[in-house]
């Protein structure tokens, strides 16, 4: 008992010290550039009025680790600072963001998982045969397909050609929950990636257990296939899927950015690209902080949970 | 079965890859700009784009810069991520291997696309810079993979014995670890191949390391897509081409993978 208290301590340092490197990491590469930082974000328009109004804004006289103390210390208290571009708190522009994308993240999630797992047992069950060659062949291919060209060809099919399904969720606003139409081609790109990695792991995963002297042994004294599947194998299967799904995370997040751009929609990911492009860099950190350390933390929860499964395999730290 | 599905693989791949290669030799001079988003005729097999250039025009050009990008920053990955994983194996200093290796744990943690906008919301990377920031984001997970396996094949015992007859260091990291790295390594090329397409691929749709006008197959999916109900051909061929190219590769890089696992 011991040991997995000191380990689950020393996982959540890492943590901690992921975090801290986060935070610092996005100062420094938003930051800490060579040269004169108000004329890099000037930009196209390098007038000296607007570099001098860079400077004010964002403090630039100062030294640099003066303004990483206060920008770190506003962050725990929830400060992420003002807007370049239009003098907002950039909490209202995470606060306005923030609906859609957990929309979006909470019901691919959802049928991730199930869809994810079911589809890995069935092919681990029919191993070889037509049901398990037809998975495995779908998985590997999608699961390298960018969602930005994936996402296109489905409006062209589902929108344009069948017209089944809105191909944008323009004019619908962060209420997307009220047109659950507008929602089905960004859940289905974004379930594309995770759920093809998650079914090929679940799926070597099973094949493992299943051909394992504790499966052979509960078949012996006759327990139905049914409960031998998903209450003995199962557990066992899903250990190194659990700490795939942390990966996954990083995807996903990729995804949503992508996604909400294919789509309109207008959540996190279309606030960062848009700040990105204003080079409105206070609301590009604030954004970025966010999504790391919800990174981090998901990270640290898939840790715990496959350590939870499977106590004797050594997770990382 | 792996046969059919490395006939497949090199067949779906073989298509996009040609044309990324190929295409740009085959290129005419540019024609004069007709009408956005027209459909086929008058010269223009495809129709034209959002600024009436031709679509095949543009097809034939907008692969090259999609495969060499990839290929440029998985090479690079591998030239940094390569020294790293066999220092930190191969030394005895402890504080060494932390040294290397921790920096890279944390950096990990950071979703490879977000490193990626960061970086270009305040620099405009070109082309070359695009390549540097996709290998930068995948050198922490490389230097692990060679760590591993270098680490797992200076434990053997010949290692052991190089040491007793008083091989020099040089000699056993590189002629005797190295080389036993390969193996994983090229495995591991792969996989990395296709993630840094995904990655290369998905920036330039955002727009990160390229033109607005760029020929590339990711920006003209993205700049087309405004006239996707008028020209649909002018998003839908580079999109399928970005498709095959990808889902081939993972194909064929299996298929030989299990090949090489099998004899």
């Amino acid at each position: 008992m011991r040991g997995l208290r000191s380990w689950v301590a020393r996982r959540l340092l890492l943590g901690v010290a992921q975090t801290a490197a986060v935070v610092l990491l996005v100062f420094v590469l938003t930051e800490a550039l060579p040269g004169d930082a108000a004329v890099a974000l000037a930009g196209d328009q390098p007038d000296p009025e607007r570099i001098a109004a860079i400077r004010e804004a964002m403090d630039l006289d100062r030294p640099a680790h003066e303004r990483l103390a206060d920008w770190a210390a506003g962050l725990l208290h929830g400060d992420f600072g003002t807007s370049l571009a239009s003098g907002r708190p950039v909490s209202t522009y995470i606060a306005d963001g923030f609906g859609p994308t957990l929309l979006l993240a909470a019901l691919t999630v959802a049928l991730l998982v199930p869809v994810g797992v079911g589809l890995g047992v069935l092919a681990a069950r029919h191993e070889g045969r037509l049901a398990d060659r037809i998975v495995s062949s779908m998985t590997l291919g999608v699961y390298a397909v960018p969602e930005f060209a994936f996402g296109v060809l489905l409006i062209t099919v589902f929108a344009l050609r069948l017209g089944w399904l809105p191909p944008t969720a323009v004019g619908y606003g962060t209420d997307l929950l009220a047109h659950p139409a507008a929602l089905v081609l960004p859940v289905l790109v974004l379930l594309s990636r995770p759920v093809c990695s998650l079914a090929r792991l679940v799926r070597a995963g099973m094949i493992d257990a299943l051909a394992s002297p504790y499966v052979a042994q509960a078949r012996r004294y006759g327990i139905p296939g049914a409960r031998i599947r998903y209450a003995h194998a199962l557990p066992n299967a899903i250990t190194p899927a659990a700490q795939q799904l942390a990966r996954t995370i990083d995807w996903l997040l990729c995804g949503v950015i992508v996604v909400e751009a294919l789509y309109v929609i207008p959540g996190l990911g279309t606030v960062l690209m848009n700040a990105v492009a204003e080079r409105d860099v206070p609301v590009v950190q604030g954004l970025a902080v966010v999504f790391a350390v919800t990174t981090v933390v998901l990270n640290l929860g898939a840790d715990l949970v496959a350590h939870r499964f499977a106590p004797r395999a050594g997770v990382a730290a | 079965m792996p046969r059919s599905r490395l006939t497949l693989g090199a067949v779906i791949v073989g298509v996009p890859l040609v044309l990324a290669l190929l295409g740009p030799l085959f290129v005419g001079e540019p024609g004069p700009r007709a009408a956005s988003f027209t459909l086929g005729g008058g010269g223009h097999w495809l129709g034209t784009d959002f600024i009436g250039r031709d679509v095949w025009r543009q097809v034939l050009l907008g692969g090259r810069s999609v495969v060499l990008v990839a290929l440029a920053a998985t090479a690079l990955a591998y030239v940094v991520a390569l020294p790293l994983g066999l220092i930190a194996a191969l030394t005895h200093r402890t504080w060494l291997e932390e040294l290397l290796m921790r920096p890279l744990d944390v950096l990990l943690a950071v979703p490879s696309l977000l490193m990626i906008l960061l970086v270009a919301s305040v620099f405009s990377p070109g082309a070359a810079g695009l390549a540097l920031l996709v290998a930068l984001v995948n050198i922490p997970d490389a230097a692990r993979i060679v760590r591993a396996a270098a680490a797992e094949a200076a434990s053997r015992p010949a290692v052991e014995a190089l040491r007793m007859q008083g091989e020099s260091w040089w000699r056993m990291a590189v002629g005797y670890v190295g080389r036993s790295v390969g193996r994983t390594l090229a495995a591991d090329a792969g996989v990395r191949l296709t993630g840094v397409l995904y990655l290369v691929s998905t920036a330039a749709f955002l727009g990160v390391g390229v033109a607005p006008d760029a020929a590339d197959w990711a920006v003209m999916v993205d700049r087309n897509r405004t006239g996707l109900f008028v020209q649909p051909w002018a998003v839908v061929v580079p999109a399928l081409l970005i498709v095959a190219l990808t889902m081939g590769g993972n194909l064929l890089f299996d298929a030989v993978l299990e090949k090489r696992n099998r004899t």
